[in-house]
């Protein structure tokens, strides 16, 4: 044999290898999910999800009333058969603004992350990859926006562009990329000192073909992980935002704004407020249920119970 | 002289998520007062449970099942935390460690650590204190201790810090020293100096010492007595030197000559083949017989009890069980 | 040069170029409106004679760099701008009101701490037990709520039916409990799980068993062993969590109608009061950049393994 067919079966056999490695983290993929499935409290956590994801889908649906719409006749009245979780201060039934609100709730949340996501994993890896003076910078204007506490940065960027979806979306994601990039950061680093990187380089791959094939498709599961584990902050952060009064307000139906609302009213009609930050606790509990249950089921070493 | 410390037919299991690990399984030692007494075996064999068991330092999902360990006379296993602490840690009974690195509090000085022991236990006023931790580094024949006091357990090196670990447990004064492994992490020319230590140190104390090691020319070195356990039970007891010339015990005498010691070559050296068996469905009958080149019959069905061959040599063998002495090894 | 001295030049370095971000940061958030933001600020009622005073007094008819040259100037010169909304100078206002929020966020860490710190440990000396869920558990409860939802419920039960406390304003000692036990229950868990993991981490180390073994009592071997080693990365956390203690604060700050700088703010950018924002958006920032110097610096000191390096 010459020299070449020589080479050319010991890349087969290393290509082979390769490929039987990503084919042992696909299975470990299911072994992940069926540890997830045993833990009760990521499960409850699942069905919670479910449950506000279905609301919020067919919130329209669901109720008779229009959330918008004012009864300046029946202000405040208590939860009653015909008003559930009776009405707020403008006589709109709080139970459909609830559900609406579910609505709003859920697509900020997502429009954050990714808008946060795709900053912050992009800048993560070319962080994390390319090292040196790329590094550097990155990570210098990490520090300098986590000297900022984050709701503040964020009100005030929100403050001054003014009301709506789109400008919390847009001061959230300017705020909070940073934690990402962290993220995404340390994991490259990890794996770029892995053996099947090294391996690939050693048969002469592409540095593109190297990050599209063995980094990114590594660094995708903790992008996914990080959803779940992130989705709780952007609701409470987005919830923030609209109390103090930036970002979505009235008439929208937003949780933290139906808050704020109905604080002048606490001895009144306490339902207004109540429900809706009981909305917010028992949805990012049961995101917090999942993230923690990701988080076993992918590292069931370390023991925290 | 009578026995330190007897511990009498000592089984002990864990329970783990794979099962229950039968890691001791009836333990009879007898420490005579003033003597350096080995135990040796390979890892896994039970050897440092049983050192910690005597402490009462064993973790919290072990189970006791039966035997007695007396000290003094006094039964210890059904002490409780708080009397183990006050009464037989430290001023009784203490204990040096196999890794002196991790051994030692890195947030705290020489001098703090020892000068602990000091305030517990000597009757001194406070500003002896200092003197008192002097002389015990010096006991150890540590270089310049009156600057080494100041130091934190990063600056010093293995063997140093492994030599105030001896100072420490002996400002204890107590009466009886377990060694778990102590040499097993440092560098042989290190451990040279270490055993001399040792050595001076039994002179000039006349120390009870257990002696827990899987390394045998340590225990020829400095062991009176020693105990030979395989796979949680005590495979044979004699005093060193017979130990070594008229091993009665097949693994006994296996595991001498698989040392390539200075006298033999390569080709002498003798292979024990299989594993240590792992004690969660431990061979039943003899432990050894999966690997014993002079199996007979009965090894796989009755344990073999423990019979005195000579004074102060004891078998648990077969080949013994019916009053007969072998000399086919 | 030495490696101890290497990075703490380093540090340095890093620390400067920090402050300076921050400053441009905190300074370039006034720019982000669209239109004038002079028109912004005095509302649309000025007149044009105000609005071009103003204009001529920020300098706003110069180049960015400029401008953000001579704040930065004013700023070392201890002069923090006029709030347009009390024509007032914005170094009064703040100093009238450091003191409140120095109040909540101090208390507030103490108790995050305390508690924190006291719920981590005994979690981690009853492993497995009602009190290490517990402690677990709650740690997630705290993490669900936001902060300002967990005030109002505070307030509600206290404050309004039970009526032990008061509910709004800085009336004296019983008006601190509530804001300093929102914010602090709140960051808590944040304290709580670490300090559970790192007991845990340092009981199981031998010096511990050494420790044991020398006779020493129980409580000595955890507090004096244990605990000095366990405390150790809590410093960072500490440092790591500031920034959110803050934010915590000024929103407890709206709900309980508390004169601090945070309910300063947050009246400022609702009434687009842009000298006001900046200048404290630089403070905080500035306070958390320094803390994470301290921090920095207290690690190095209390961990000897540092401390007595090259």
């Amino acid at each position: 044999m010459t020299d070449n067919q020589n080479n050319e079966l010991s890349h087969e056999q290393i290509r082979q290898d390769i490929a039987n490695l990503r084919r042992k983290k696909s299975s470990q993929m299911s072994l992940v999910w069926s540890r997830f499935r045993k833990n009760k409290l990521a499960l409850a956590g699942f069905v919670i999800v479910s449950i506000v994801v279905f609301i919020a889908v067919f919130a329209d649906f669901l109720t008779s009333y229009d959330p918008l719409e004012t009864d300046p006749f029946n202000r405040l009245k208590a939860p009653s058969a015909e008003h559930w979780l009776g009405t707020d201060e403008l006589g709109r039934d709080v139970l459909t603004r609830l559900f609406h609100g579910s609505r709003i709730a859920l697509e900020i949340g997502v429009l954050i992350i990714l808008f946060e996501g795709v900053i912050g994993i992009f800048l993560g890896v070319i962080s994390g990859y390319f090292g040196g003076w790329i590094d550097a910078i990155i990570m210098r204007i990490v520090d300098i926006l986590r000297s900022f506490p984050v709701i503040i940065l964020a009100m005030a960027i929100a403050g001054i562009m003014g009301q709506g979806v789109w400008n919390v979306v847009i001061a959230l994601g300017i705020v909070g990329w940073t934690t990402y990039t962290r993220m995404v950061r340390s994991k490259i680093l990890t794996i770029k000192e892995a053996d099947y990187v090294e391996a690939a380089y050693s048969i002469g791959e592409s540095t593109a073909s190297v990050i599209a094939r063995y980094v990114l498709p590594n660094a995708l599961p903790t992008a996914i992980i990080m959803i779940c584990i992130m989705m709780p902050t952007a609701l409470i952060a987005s919830a923030t935002l609209s109390f103090l009064g930036v970002g979505v307000q009235p008439p929208t139906p937003a949780w933290g704004a139906m808050i704020a609302a109905g604080r002048g009213y606490l001895l009144k009609a306490p339902w207004i407020s109540t429900s809706a930050g009981l909305a917010i606790m028992i949805t990012v509990l049961g995101f917090n249920f999942i993230g923690d249950g990701l988080r076993d089921a992918l590292d069931p070493t370390t023991k925290r119970n | 002289m009578t026995n330190l410390i007897e511990i009498d037919n000592l089984k002990l299991s864990f329970d783990t998520e794979e099962g229950k690990v039968e890691a001791l399984d009836g333990i009879t030692l007898g420490i005579r007062e003033g003597t350096f007494h080995g135990l040796i075996g390979e890892t896994g064999c039970g050897k440092s449970i049983t050192g910690k068991a005597v402490m009462g330092l064993i973790d919290a999902n072990a189970l006791i099942e039966a035997g007695e360990i007396r000290y003094k006379g006094k039964d210890l296993l059904h002490l409780t935390e708080k009397q183990f602490q006050k009464d037989i840690r430290g001023n009784e009974i203490a204990m040096i460690f196999q890794d002196p690195a991790s051994s030692l509090n890195p947030v705290f000085t020489i001098e703090n650590q020892i000068e602990e022991v000091v305030k517990m236990y000597a009757k001194a006023a406070r500003s002896e204190y200092r003197e008192i931790v002097i002389g015990h580094l010096k006991d150890v024949k540590l270089p310049d201790p009156e600057t080494l006091i100041y130091k934190y357990p990063h600056q010093l090196s293995g063997g140093m810090k492994q030599r105030v670990m001896i100072a420490m447990m002996l400002a204890c004064k107590p009466s009886l020293l377990i060694a778990d492994e102590p040499t097993t992490a440092l560098d042989v020319s290190i451990q040279a100096q270490f055993l001399k230590v040792l050595r001076e140190l039994k002179e000039a104390f006349r120390m009870t010492v257990l002696y827990i090691t899987h390394n045998l020319a340590v225990v020829s070195e400095i062991c009176d007595v020693v105990s030979v356990m395989y796979a949680g039970r005590i495979v044979e007891t004699a005093p060193v030197g017979r130990l070594f010339r008229n091993p009665q015990h097949p693994y006994t005498y296996k595991l001498i000559h698989s040392v390539l010691g200075v006298e033999n070559s390569l080709e002498d050296l003798e292979e024990i083949p299989g594993s240590v068996p792992k004690l969660i469905h431990p061979p039943k009958g003899c432990r050894f017989h999966p690997r014993c080149d002079k199996r007979l019959t009965i090894c796989d069905k009755a344990v073999p009890d423990t019979i005195t061959v000579e004074d102060g040599h004891s078998v648990a063998c077969h080949l013994y069980t019916a009053g007969e002495k072998y000399d086919g090894l | 040069m030495s490696k101890k001295k290497n990075y703490w030049v380093n540090r340095i370095i890093r620390t400067i170029i920090t402050a300076f971000g921050v400053t441009l940061i905190a300074f370039l958030i006034l720019h982000l409106t669209k239109g004038d933001p002079v028109r912004i600020m005095l509302g649309p009622y000025a007149s044009e004679e105000n609005i071009a005073a103003l204009r001529a007094k920020y300098k706003l008819d110069e180049p960015l760099y400029i401008q953000y040259l001579t704040w930065v100037g004013n700023v070392l010169k201890g002069d923090l701008g006029t709030s347009i909304r009390y024509n007032r100078s914005v170094n009064e206002l703040i100093a009238e009101r450091i003191g409140p929020t120095l109040i909540l966020t101090g208390g507030g860490l103490v108790i995050a701490l305390g508690f924190g710190v006291l719920l981590g440990i005994s979690a981690a000396l009853r492993r497995n037990s009602f009190m290490d869920y517990f402690s677990t558990f709650q740690a997630m409860f705290w993490l669900s709520i936001p902060t300002f939802w967990l005030g109002i419920l505070l307030l509600y039960i206290f404050g309004l039916q039970l009526r032990w406390l008061p509910i709004a304003g800085m009336t004296g000692f019983a008006s601190v409990i509530l804001p300093i036990l929102t914010i602090g229950l709140q960051q808590e868990a944040w304290f709580a799980r670490p300090m559970r993991a790192e007991m845990l981490e340092v009981l199981s180390q031998d010096y511990i068993k050494t420790a044991k073994a020398k006779g020493l009592k129980y409580s000595v071997v955890v507090w004096k062993h244990a605990f000095r080693n366990a405390l150790i990365p809590i410093i960072t956390m500490l440092a790591l969590r500031l920034p959110w203690i803050i934010g915590g604060s000024v929103v407890v700050e709206v709900v309980f109608s508390w004169g601090g700088m945070g309910s300063l703010l947050v009246n400022s950018v609702l009434s687009r009061d842009f000298p006001v924002v900046q200048a404290i958006l630089l403070i905080i920032a500035a306070a958390v950049v320094i803390a994470n110097l301290l921090a920095d610096i207290i690690y190095s000191v209390v961990d000897p393994r540092i401390r007595t390096a090259g």
